[in-house]
């Protein structure tokens, strides 16, 4: 049993690079599940400045940036599709809660909870891609200017 | 008195020229044209490039492209005098980042666009130093924002 799982467990790590270099459109896919970061820290962003009026315009460009990860991952092998398709309808449905909460809540620390739960659902469909590709959400975006002032 | 009138009759057909004369003296010297480019980078937050140089004094035809491809959010280009940027971005928070014609605090700004669209500013640049340009978009400024550096002609 345990010479199976970590029979298992090498084939995926042997897979993960392998799965960066066959995606059809790596570039796409990376920009996209950047998207869903920038979007994830406007979220919270909102939040914590009590601008709770803006927060379901971010749940709205949430569901963009998941349309684009879909889009990038159209050409790729159904089965991969179809886990890409289920783990992302659930981070798309843990921001839609912490948007709907965000219509009746104003406590922040409440409506912060919510997002840190929806974060860990869309970590969760970036597990599916290689670590190369997942974004890193305390980067910040290329070119960002230095005007403040 | 033949040469006195003929220095009349010169000094009377001399005059009109010699007020267009001093009229060209004291036109203005023509300003300079600056065309400027800069858009969004794609969806994200930012500006590409996030720094512009243009002479003090000149005419910028600034445009501004949203580069955006997925995500709905409208961008525009704001240039603002040193340390109002965070100030008249606050103020128009309630207010769509639509920025009054009557803030003295700003001296340029295009329209709010959508993805895919190219805007236009016309203004005369200020005087040398460096002034910080945002997207007025609420919460889009802390991102996106960069410098118009003037300089001394």
């Amino acid at each position: 049993m345990k010479r199976t799982i970590a029979a298992i467990a090498a084939v995926l790590t042997l897979a993960t690079p392998a799965l960066a270099q066959s995606l059809k459109s790596p570039d796409d896919v990376k920009t996209a599940l950047r998207l869903l970061v920038q979007v994830s820290n406007d979220f919270k962003r909102q939040i914590t400045n009590k601008n709770f009026a803006r927060v379901p315009r971010e749940y709205m460009e949430y569901t963009e940036a998941a349309d684009a990860v879909r889009q990038s991952t159209k050409d790729e092998p159904a089965a991969f599709k179809a886990k890409v398709e289920a783990r992302l309808k659930a981070a798309v449905s843990a921001y839609q809660k912490v948007s709907d909460m965000s219509g009746k809540e104003t406590d922040v620390d409440k409506l912060l909870a919510e997002h840190a739960k929806a974060v860990t659902a869309m970590n969760a469909l970036f597990d599916l891609f290689p670590a190369s590709m997942r974004p890193d959400p305390n980067l910040p975006p290329p070119g960002r200017g230095r005007g403040r002032g | 008195m033949r040469s006195s009138r003929r220095q009349w009759l010169f000094a009377f057909l001399a005059a009109p020229l010699a007020l267009v004369g001093c009229r060209r003296k004291a036109a203005p010297p023509e300003q300079r044209a600056v065309d400027l480019f800069i858009e969004s980078d794609g969806d994200f937050l930012a500006f590409k490039p996030d720094t512009l140089v243009c002479p003090s004094g000149a005419m910028v035809r600034l445009a501004f492209h949203h580069g955006g491809k997925f995500l709905s959010a409208r961008h525009n280009w704001v240039l603002v005098y040193p340390g109002q940027m965070e100030a008249v971005d606050k103020d128009v928070d309630d207010n769509e980042g639509i920025i009054p014609k009557d803030d003295t605090r700003v001296i340029a700004v295009t329209p709010m666009c959508d993805k895919g669209v190219t805007v236009m500013t016309q203004f005369t640049a200020p005087a040398p130093g460096d002034y910080p340009f945002f997207c007025s978009t609420p919460g889009h400024g802390e991102c996106m924002n960069g410098i118009l550096h003037v300089e001394r002609t």
